[in-house]
């Protein structure tokens, strides 16, 4: 059974939606604009009010919601955050959203933080423990997460499994469904040499529910070319290019813009989602 | 042939040197391929700090504003090592700021500075306290007349107090739309009650008598209390006056009121 299904408020369509962001906030509200669907950090509503309770209480009828994680930590090797569980816990009973996504990664230990995304050994012990964590999560929230790959700037030397072998392994292991960021399988590959189409193809295609979009930067006057995954950018033509091949392969699949620094006027990212969605079309007018 | 690091022994390394600079984290255990892995790992100190400080520069505009961009990082840095991040969720980062700043001794003839931190504080926790409707002055006047004034009169979760011994919301208005004329203060300090009205955080200054009123009250303390300690600010101190004002900004819920909408 697909619990993630069975407990959103309002289904997830399979389209192009964007990040619900401050600065587009109170015109979301206002306007109503034709949006596919709308995606949040958790984290921005873990405090008991505010403006952005309010606007979610207001369009939650309208728009499809999606929570996503960035602080969970969910593979910190001591333990999970309890509290910050039973936020997210509550929130969800609150928002009732269709997708709930968490980072396959860990940023904190001993209650000290990072606040960032930190990249894992690809090794057997970390799997194991990712596959138990999201485990935990899904029992306590009743429901299916998805797990979104994320970007790194560097890799252990120590490692069971390829990059991709490791995130579909966690996937198998834990039946957790998959947050397919192709921006970060494309910033990853050029950071750490790989091919990204190999990558895409490796991963397990029925857990495939989204797909992250987003721009990145070029770390310059360094001897290797490094990006990073800013999103303070429009998605790169290599991205679109890896996003419709992942499209091809998986099927259509709900498609995020994401857009965290430098957010430009709204309807920048309804043409990025625009775009988006010209790509959902045509795989659907292929397969017809 | 040596033993591999756990995971816990590699992330304990690696996030003490997030934190610490002299710290070299588990740099034997990154691949380099084509960077120094002390390199790759600086990658993530410099957006660890960045992502931190940022937090910091959104919920402390006047602040960083009063002391410019370089005293604010440097702040940042040893605010970071003081204070670090306990919570995946940075909306309470900030919480022990002022205490950090008014212990720095480059801020020991600018006292001002971290009681505008304060206020800055009170106002994220303004903007992110629970919602409730608020009673209407009418039945704030019923709750605090005659044998009312032993009634509990509640004060709406946004509402947040700050008694200063300097001109801090004078201060916080300068630091955030400075005027080209120079601020003069008188020295007097400014006593500071904030609440959200519309969405928004608002904030003004109250007398001696109405603070002591209102503190009495966020102490959950009976109008008859709050009246007393009000009139020994001021014996003409006027009670039903106060909290009609109060109930007009929208600062007192009622639940007892029938009237009010839950």
């Amino acid at each position: 059974m697909d619990r993630s299904i069975v407990h959103g408020a309002t289904p997830m369509p399979v389209a192009a939606g964007i990040g619900l962001r401050a600065p587009h906030v109170q015109r979301i509200m206002r306007e109503r604009p034709p949006i596919a669907w709308l995606e949040t950090h958790s984290e921005n509503l873990f405090a008991a009010g505010g403006a952005l309770h309010t606007a979610m209480e207001s369009i939650r009828a309208e728009y499809p919601l999606s929570l996503h994680g960035v602080g969970l930590s969910l593979v910190s090797a001591d333990a999970l955050d309890g509290a910050h569980l039973a936020r997210l816990l509550a929130l969800v009973d609150r928002y009732q959203p269709a997708l709930v996504s968490e980072h396959l990664c860990w940023g904190a230990l001993d209650g000290r933080h990072s606040n960032d995304l930190l990249p894992l050994p690809f090794t057997e012990e970390a799997v194991t423990l990712a596959a138990s964590r999201i485990g935990q999560v899904q029992d306590a929230l009743g429901r299916d997460i998805l797990v979104e790959n994320i970007s790194t700037y560097l890799r252990f030397d120590q490692g069971d499994y390829t990059e991709w072998e490791f995130v579909a392994e966690v996937v198998r292991r834990s039946g957790c469904g998959l947050l397919c960021d192709v921006n970060n399988i494309y910033v990853n590959s050029v950071n750490h040499g790989f091919d990204p189409h190999l990558y895409l193809r490796a991963l397990p295609r029925a857990a495939v529910r989204e797909i992250h979009l987003a721009g990145f930067t070029r770390k310059d006057n360094l001897e290797v070319p490094l990006l990073i995954d800013s999103h303070s950018r429009r998605v790169d033509a290599a991205v679109w290019d890896l996003y419709a091949e992942a499209i091809a392969l998986f099927g259509p699949v709900p498609t995020l813009i994401e857009w965290d620094e430098d957010i430009p006027e709204l309807e920048v990212l309804l043409a990025e989602a625009a775009r988006a969605e010209e790509v959902l079309d045509a795989r659907r007018a292929h397969a017809a | 042939m040596p033993v591999a690091p756990t995971l816990l022994e590699t992330q304990r390394s690696f996030l003490t040197a997030l934190y610490d600079d002299n710290e070299a984290g588990p740099i034997d255990a990154i691949v380099g391929k084509g960077l120094e892995p002390a390199a790759r790992l600086q990658i993530y100190r410099r957006s660890c700090n960045a992502i931190q400080t940022g937090a910091l520069r959104a919920s402390f505009p006047a602040v960083l504003a009063l002391v410019g961009e370089d005293f604010f990082e440097q702040t940042a840095h040893g605010y970071r090592h003081a204070h670090p991040s306990n919570s995946g969720n940075l909306q309470g980062f900030g919480a022990h700021l002022a205490e950090y700043l008014a212990s720095l001794p480059a801020l020991a003839d600018y006292q001002y500075v971290p009681d505008v931190a304060g206020l800055e504080w009170q106002r994220q926790l303004t903007a992110l306290a629970r919602h409730s409707a608020t009673a209407s002055p009418d039945a704030v006047a019923r709750s605090s007349a005659g044998a009312g004034q032993s009634l509990a009169i509640s004060l709406h979760p946004s509402v947040h107090l700050l008694a200063s011994r300097h001109p801090v919301l004078t201060l916080w208005r300068y630091a955030m739309q400075p005027s080209p004329e120079p601020l003069r203060l008188d020295g007097a300090g400014e006593n500071v009650v904030l609440w959200r009205a519309d969405g928004e955080v608002a904030m003004a200054t109250l007398d001696a008598a109405s603070f002591a009123c209102i503190e009495s009250l966020a102490q959950g303390r009976p109008p008859g209390v709050a009246h007393t300690a009000a009139l020994a600010a001021d014996a003409e101190f006027d009670l039903a006056a106060c909290l009609k004002s109060f109930a007009q900004c929208g600062l007192i819920i009622a639940p007892q009121d029938p009237a009010t909408p839950h």
